[in-house]
């Protein structure tokens, strides 16, 4: 397929702000949300082999993992909706032509995922209580979360792998000159990838666990041997899953197409392996200063960003293939600007997410460390007061422009 | 090149893929407007609560939480990208057209959204362990970002049926797409009816309380709650019906089952019985009347009225430009859209489809049933099955009719020229009407594709001796499916 027609596909709406500004948005987000299933599959994981244990410590891990795997869930499904969004403003010819030619499987995600979901609160409402030693019941019920976890995982793996083939979409879709209009099949994938994405979950939920550690060490009377368990294990868990992650890495960039061969030696993916190894390091050149300050949250968050750094080297493949290869330029979309729409966006995005998000998080950290009922001070008091506020205005000027446009505009 | 930017298609033979996107909206529409309703709820519970030190009523507040923890944060969370993912391959320029004029506003809703998951998480999880101050203010920031998410995504809603403005056609931009009156009659009508599912559906919650005095305390408020909001929302029909464009009140005058208005009207007269009946007898709620009522709710209720308004917009799905068959039917000024009628007017599909099979470019007579296969699949399926079950199965309009001149005229004479009423324009080349004619006499009787391509061949054995008849003819047309012994 050639770029003319690639770029008939495209929507004659147009933008409304410079395309640049959604693939960085896309890219930041993805990074976000691919944390946060990394988080809910090796918390799973934890709470699988903790479930399945005798010792106490491995239980008491299993109890809090269950509680991070249900709350990372929810962030992991609320934070996709973003990247997704983002993917069809400036890649509409692609993601839209990859999902329709296996349709099927795009409305199975979202059964599969709703199963998924379903087994894994089953099984978090049948063991409230792991850690004080009572019997496991239905594992099988985690393992099937996890499993269909790793199925939906895979077919967003193969729809963002399929939409870098443009070259095949007309044999995928009438094969032979004849239209198969069923979407029954997934057409391409690669496990070497598919397989780097899903092993990060080992490495972060080791540095993770290293935060968790951190935050649990702030309340009064601790378990100092289930402190020990958390950082011996994480210790293990991180420099494991580290390799495991960089041999699949290497294996991806080994079978990338031939036409994109050469991206594998450039400075994206050594750069990707570079950070990934000094988030790996990190844990153990801070040592002892994880125990100290806010030291112990630095992997987790130093993880985050070596999380981008993928997003990115991710990102510029996309980049290389689709224009590199098939002259699709992103970033020549056309342009309608629409001021008001995208500084409501802004103004919305970093004056009211960011307050009342700062307020609410402030809170569930402080109730979290305190024995008993926590009571706000007056900053945090009036930052919870300033985020009802701005809602408040943000409504009022919904409704103001709203009524102005729609009546007397 | 002449080419117009036709994605692929998904054709769904069994139910059809409008039912696929019906079902999974429908699904979403009750998880979505209990979140909104129920935070909204908890604001006025846990103000009451803390006001009139009620701990009860923060102890609702967590066990509604739970089980909207799954029932609409979960699921909710789900379904609702399930309606991109859904309507991305039944209907991609559709959901392109949406995306691509409100994507801000889009965001704007993650944000909000964003805010409502930690929110609701705190709500749960944090009664008895934060002051009573703070513990309102989560829920007052919980109420108003989840109210926020239906302010952001309502005027998506109603361009799906109209652009908010006529002058959007003109002059384009976001607030003039946004903003109308039938924005404002759909939130109105919305948030009165998401009051309504909130009062059902929290009718399972209550039914569990141990605390019969409580119990009847509370059921009798959701009976109160359920009534006065179902009748406002009856009595704003009227005007949510007049803020639809006249073509959509034909529509749905001459093409809705006449069977779903009365559903609509007997679900929500039950409600409000069975909102009379908790208010009389609170204490013989059950977890299963309650969920009963939902179930009610969800088949009877939502789903004709998720349909009527899926079919009211027809042609259209967006913005009155884009067709139900992906074709861009009308120029929009404003955002330098060109209708996509004079293009196929011009090369036809076959030409200007961008997935197209190159054997099928060029219509021949033994390619041609399979030409019409693929234009029925581009330009029909959408709405119509091209299999006996399904979304209105395109051969029962043809009653088994196989006479293919007949049928081509009829393409020609009522499609082409947009004089079917309901129906997009669909201009067809001449070759291409007969293709697929034949496809669709094909339908009805598949043997008249042989009998077709025969008489086609003959015919055109007929013309080269005519063309030259001093000669011996050689047949220049393979055809696989005649039998004769010419050759």
């Amino acid at each position: 397929m050639d770029a003319s027609a690639l770029y008939a596909l495209r929507d004659p709406l147009g933008v409304p702000a410079a395309p640049i500004i959604f693939l960085i948005l896309g890219v930041l987000t993805w990074a976000l949300h691919i944390a946060a299933v990394h988080i809910l599959l090796g918390a799973s994981g934890l709470t699988l082999t903790g479930a399945l244990s005798k010792n106490p410590h491995w239980r008491r891990l299993a109890d809090a993992m269950i509680g991070t795997a249900k709350v990372a869930l929810s962030v992991a499904i609320v934070l996709g909706v973003a990247p997704l969004l983002f993917v069809q403003v400036v890649y509409d010819p692609f993601w839209y032509t990859s999902n329709v030619l296996s349709a099927w499987w795009v409305i199975g995600f979202i059964v599969f995922l709703i199963i998924g979901s379903l087994a894994l609160f089953i099984f978090y409402g049948l063991n409230q209580s792991m850690k004080s030693g009572a019997k496991t019941r239905c594992p099988g019920s985690l393992i099937a979360a996890i499993a269909f976890f790793l199925v939906v995982g895979f077919i967003m793996h193969a729809l963002s792998v399929q939409m870098l083939h443009p070259e095949k979409w007309m044999a995928w879709y009438a094969p032979g000159g004849i239209i198969d209009a069923s979407g029954r099949s997934l057409h391409e994938y690669n496990f070497w990838r598919f397989g780097f994405f899903i092993s990060l979950s080992v490495p972060v939920i080791g540095l993770w666990m290293i935060a968790y550690r951190r935050y649990i060490m702030g309340r009064t009377q601790e378990d100092s041997g289930y402190l020990d368990f958390l950082r011996s294990l994480s210790m293990k868990l991180i420099p494991i899953g580290g390799v495991i992650s960089l041999v699949l890495l290497a294996g991806w960039m080994m079978t990338l197409p031939a036409n994109v061969a050469g991206f594998a030696t450039g400075i994206w993916p050594a750069s990707t392996a570079a950070i990934l190894l000094l988030a790996v390091a990190l844990p153990f050149v801070l040592a002892k200063k994880l125990d100290q300050g806010y030291w112990g949250f630095a992997p987790f968050a130093f993880g985050a960003v070596a999380l981008i750094v993928v997003a990115v080297m991710r990102e510029m493949l996309r980049w290389v293939t689709l224009f590199g290869v098939h002259g699709y330029n992103a970033l020549d979309y056309k342009l309608h600007m629409d001021w008001y729409s995208t500084l409501m966006f802004f103004l919305t995005f970093g004056v009211i997410g960011g307050g009342v998000l700062a307020y609410l998080l402030t809170v569930a950290w402080k109730a979290g460390q305190t024995k008993g009922v926590y009571t706000a001070s007056p900053m945090v008091n009036r930052m919870g007061t300033l985020g009802i506020s701005l809602l408040g205005i943000w409504i009022i000027q919904y409704f103001v422009i709203g009524l102005w446009v729609a009546y007397a505009g | 090149m002449d080419l117009i930017g036709l994605y692929p298609t998904w054709y769904e033979p069994g139910i059809g893929s409008g039912y696929v996107i019906a079902i999974i909206a429908t699904i979403h529409v009750l998880f979505s407007h209990t979140a909104v309703g129920a935070a909204l709820l908890f604001t006025y519970l846990a103000y009451l609560g803390y006001r009139d030190d009620r701990p009860e009523l923060i102890d609702f507040i967590k066990k509604y939480g739970m089980f909207l923890l799954v029932f609409s944060y979960i699921l909710g969370s789900i379904t609702g990208p399930g309606i991109w993912y859904s309507t991305t391959v039944g209907s991609p320029r559709g959901i392109s057209a949406l995306i691509h004029n409100f994507v801000w506003k889009w965001a704007t809703e993650w944000v909000f959204f964003v805010i409502e998951v930690v929110g609701v998480y705190m709500m749960v999880y944090l009664v008895g362990k934060v002051d009573k101050a703070t513990y309102l203010r989560i829920a007052i920031t919980f109420g108003l970002a989840s109210f926020a998410t239906m302010l952001a995504i309502v005027g998506i809603l109603s361009f799906m049926m109209e652009p908010g403005m006529p002058e959007w056609t003109e002059k384009g931009g976001y607030l003039l797409g946004f903003y109308g009156d039938n924005t404002f009659a759909q939130l109105a009508i919305r948030s009165m009816f998401m009051l309504t599912i909130t009062a059902v559906v929290g009718g399972i919650v209550v039914a569990g309380l141990k605390d019969q005095v409580f119990k009847t305390w509370l059921a009798r408020r959701l009976a109160v709650l359920g009534i006065v909001t179902a009748t406002i929302g009856m009595l704003l029909y009227p005007w949510y019906l007049s803020t639809l464009p006249a073509q959509a009140q034909i529509v749905m005058e001459n093409r809705i089952p006449a069977y779903y208005s009365t559903a609509i009207l007997s679900v929500l007269l039950a409600t409000i019985a069975y909102f009379v009946f908790t208010l009389i007898k609170p204490r013989m709620l059950t977890a299963s009347i309650a969920g009963f009522a939902t179930l009610a709710i969800l088949i009877l209720g939502l789903f004709p009225g998720e349909t009527i308004r899926e079919s009211a917009r027809k042609p259209y799905v967006a913005g009155e430009y884009l067709y139900s068959n992906q074709v861009i039917g009308k120029d929009v000024p404003g955002m330098t859209i060109k209708s996509e009628i004079p293009t196929l007017e011009k090369v036809g599909f076959t030409h200007a489809s961008v997935f197209w099979p190159e054997t099928q470019r060029e219509i021949t007579p033994q390619n041609a049933a399979e030409v019409g296969r693929s234009l029925a699949i581009a330009a029909c399926s959408n709405c119509h099955s091209l299999s006996p079950t399904g979304i209105r199965p395109i051969a029962s309009y043809f009653g088994g009719m196989t006479d293919i001149p007949r049928i081509q005229n009829y393409l020609i004479g009522a499609l082409s020229t947009g004089n079917t009423m309901y129906m997009p324009k669909i201009p067809l080349k001449e070759k291409e009407a007969e293709a697929l004619a034949l496809y669709l006499a094909s339908l009805a009787d598949p043997t008249v594709v042989a009998k077709f391509v025969d008489e086609k061949t003959r015919a055109a054995e007929a013309d080269a001796v005519k063309a030259a008849p001093s000669k011996p003819v050689a047949v220049s047309m393979a055809n696989p499916l005649h039998t004769g012994s010419k050759e």
